[in-house]
């Protein structure tokens, strides 16, 4: 066990002190912005479920109609994620070119999503969609906690820009670089990450507040075998993100076949006991509490149910591939090496 | 600290959460489910149904709209309007805040206009980002509330009656109304790609049975619950056969399925049940006379979620034959409220009610109110 957590197989071992303090910086903005995307993004879950259970009841105005007030709430939930990615490019990228690039954009991005709901909250005001500034609902001063909440994120998407155009190119800060992603993948690549991180964002959410608000008292092992589940969607994301990337490269080769094993084997040790535990309560998904899968709800099916609870198996194989394809690679070109007799 | 003793936590901290709170027993506790109301002639019960406050909800708006109905509910009545019974999905993806402002605002209408209002549970009223316990907390607190929640050996979070019994002594009950919870859902096995709707379990009926001979097997009675059952789909194929009124243009979203279906009309109705109101799918509000027992989905109450736009000019049968039966000629919205008025005599209690649906919309210049008897 010593051996996974050896000082020596991190890449923050080569930093100096001024580096080790700016990459703790970044991954404690990482973290809190992480944060703030999970609790936005389960907000926004909830009103396009809402909405989407409109759309299957054959009711598109009133989804229309409810998708324009929460407008807010979906913005919130992309500038707390653009604000996850600008601090994830500045804490990893191939080079320090592309870093200031991807911060540029990330930058604006920000900027625009923030522009938009300050925006679209004074066209809504102006227009008599909000009755005032603090029409109540969903929360009592909605939706100016939505206006000031974009004006952080102005504020940062503005900071971001001024250093970048101070500095010109060239940062005063070194942070760890990764492999770039071969470019035939980049599409899939991007499309399962994203997917990755918004189930870890969602398992987040639920994980934290279904502590407090599922009913573990009519409901006690279901209820326990979903929070287990959401807390391996965290784990497994915790350990690849935080732990396995921030391996020296020689290391992740050596460690990605080992995690990925276990991974799977917590994966479907999670997954059986969510499965014994729906098995002996079939009732329990709709009655325990907490409408944590708001679109199984909203449109009756268990579909989104069961990718929640099978995607740490999904990327346990993943991994388990990508870590037997890598080592049949070095064996192969281990062989290679070997001097002809 | 010994090893041992650590561990002692992780075994009592489960306990407690399970709440090892005795479980009790209905049959040994009936007189507790019952709530008593003062009847007299004109005894005016508004059904409230699928209100769905949810997360993208403007309850600025939506109380606007409740204003109307209730103002109109009550000067209908000639100010008496005794219960309102809100038939569940009263939230869906909601949260704290909007459950507050709700139980708020029903409670300063009830003193506004003098009901009592009853909570029923429905399918997404348990799906919101608050404990199922705290939501039952608030109406459990609400002074002009009738709700009650035990812990008992009783399927569904809460069922209970409210009697109405006679004003001078008291305890002679003149009408029963009936208050289950009709669950949410469930899956047929693990693997289930989708989710059956609940329906009213065997123990819920017996409950109701037991209730029902307590107050007197010649009390007439009305239930009031959520989720259809098999019965109203039974009786809409077979339609020609009875009196019906009003609109089916979806499914009743009961389960379907035979294995599933519920035996509580059956027996209810052979033991002097008078009137089953629900609510659930929001573009139906179609009622049957039974025999002696009136079905039928209440109207549904605001603008959340989806509801159904009557069109005059639409080629839909099922649109026409509503239209035919509401004798309406211009385009409306389906939602408003339903009103029982229990037209018996104090000292003649036959099981007489008349039943009418108020569509109420709002428009810019006139509201269009329509209230249209069964």
């Amino acid at each position: 066990m010593k051996k996974f957590f050896s000082k020596e197989n991190f890449i923050f071992s080569t930093f100096d002190k001024n580096q080790r303090k700016q990459s703790l910086i970044i991954s404690l903005a990482l973290i809190v912005f992480f944060v703030f995307s999970a609790y936005t993004f389960l907000n926004a879950m909830y009103a396009f479920a809402d909405c989407i259970g409109s759309i299957v009841c054959g009711s598109m105005d009133s989804a229309l109609r409810d998708a324009t007030r929460s407008l807010p709430l979906f913005l919130s939930c992309f500038m707390s994620i653009w604000a996850m990615l600008l601090f994830q490019a500045a804490f990893r990228n191939v080079n320090d070119q592309k870093r200031v690039r991807s911060l540029k954009k990330n930058a604006i991005a920000l900027l625009a999503f923030a522009g938009v709901n300050l925006v679209a909250i004074i066209i809504m005001l102006v227009m008599g969609k909000f009755h005032s500034i603090v029409e109540g609902a969903p929360s009592p001063l909605y939706p100016l906690d939505s206006i000031l909440y974009s004006l952080i994120f102005v504020a940062l998407g503005i900071f971001t820009l001024v250093y970048l155009k101070k500095f010109q190119e060239k940062l005063p800060f070194a942070l760890p670089q990764r492999g770039e992603v071969v470019k035939k993948a980049r599409g899939v690549y991007c499309v399962f990450v994203s997917f990755w991180m918004l189930i870890a964002c969602f398992s987040f959410a639920c994980f934290s507040i279904g502590l407090f608000i599922t009913d573990f008292e009519h409901y006690f092992f279901f209820a326990l075998a979903l929070t287990l589940v959401y807390w391996t969607n965290v784990l497994f994301f915790g350990v690849w993100e935080f732990y396995y990337n921030e391996l020296k490269e020689e290391k992740k080769k050596e460690f990605l076949l080992p995690l990925a094993i276990c991974g799977l084997v917590v994966a479907v040790l999670m997954v059986a006991i969510y499965m014994i535990a729906l098995a002996t309560n079939l009732d329990a998904p709709s009655n325990f509490g907490f409408g944590t899968l708001p679109i199984a709800f909203t449109a009756s099916v268990n579909i989104a149910t069961l990718v929640v609870v099978f995607t740490p198996v999904i990327v346990s194989v993943t991994a388990l591939i990508k870590g037997l394809l890598k080592r049949k690679g070095t064996k192969a070109s281990s062989e290679e090496e070997k001097p002809q007799e | 600290m010994t090893k041992k003793t650590r561990l002692l936590p992780l075994i009592v901290v489960p306990f407690c959460l399970t709440s090892c709170g005795k479980v009790v027993k209905y049959e040994d506790n009936l007189e507790k489910y019952v709530f008593k109301m003062d009847y007299h002639k004109n005894f005016n019960i508004l059904q409230l149904t699928d209100i769905h406050w949810n997360i993208n909800s403007s309850t600025y708006e939506s109380k606007r709209y409740m204003d109307k109905v209730l103002k109109e509910a009550y000067e209908h009545t000639g100010h008496q309007l005794d219960l309102v019974e809100l038939t569940g999905d009263m939230f869906m993806l909601s949260n704290s805040f909007e459950v507050t402002d709700f139980v708020k605002y029903f409670e300063k209408k009830s003193e506004e206009y003098g009901f009592k209002y009853a909570a029923i549970w429905g399918n997404h009223d348990r799906h919101g980002l608050y404990h199922p316990n705290w939501l039952a907390n608030q109406f459990r607190k609400a002074k002009n509330c009738f709700y009650y929640e035990p812990n008992d050996n009783l399927y569904g979070r809460s069922n209970f009656m409210i009697n109405l019994v006679d004003a001078t002594d008291k305890t002679t009950v003149k009408w029963q109304i009936a208050n289950l919870d009709s669950g949410a859902s469930f899956s047929e096995s693990p693997l289930s790609p989708f989710r059956d709707y609940d329906y009213i379990r065997k123990d819920q009926t017996e409950w109701w049975v037991a209730e029902h001979a307590a107050a007197g097997e010649s009390v007439p009675g009305i239930a009031y619950y959520h989720i259809p059952q098999d019965e109203n789909l039974k009786l809409y194929n077979n339609r020609a056969a009875y009196k019906n009124k009003f609109f089916k243009l979806e499914d009743f979203a009961d389960n379907g399925n035979e294995e599933y279906a519920s035996d509580f009309l059956d027996v209810a109705k052979t033991h002097n049940l008078k009137g089953a109101f629900m609510g659930h799918a929001h573009n139906v509000d179609w009622t049957v006379q039974w025999d002696d027992l009136v079905v039928g989905l209440g109207v549904k109450t605001g603008i959340e979620l989806y509801y159904a736009h009557i069109n005059t000019n639409s080629t839909d049968p099922a649109m026409q034959e509503g239209l035919a039966s509401v004798g309406i000629t211009e385009n409306f919205d389906l939602i408003g409220a339903s009103l029982v008025t229990i037209t018996d005599e104090n000292d003649n209690i036959e099981g007489k009610f008349d039943l009418e649906h108020l569509y109420l919309n709002e428009r810019a210049t006139n509201d269009f109110v329509s209230w249209v008897k069964f």
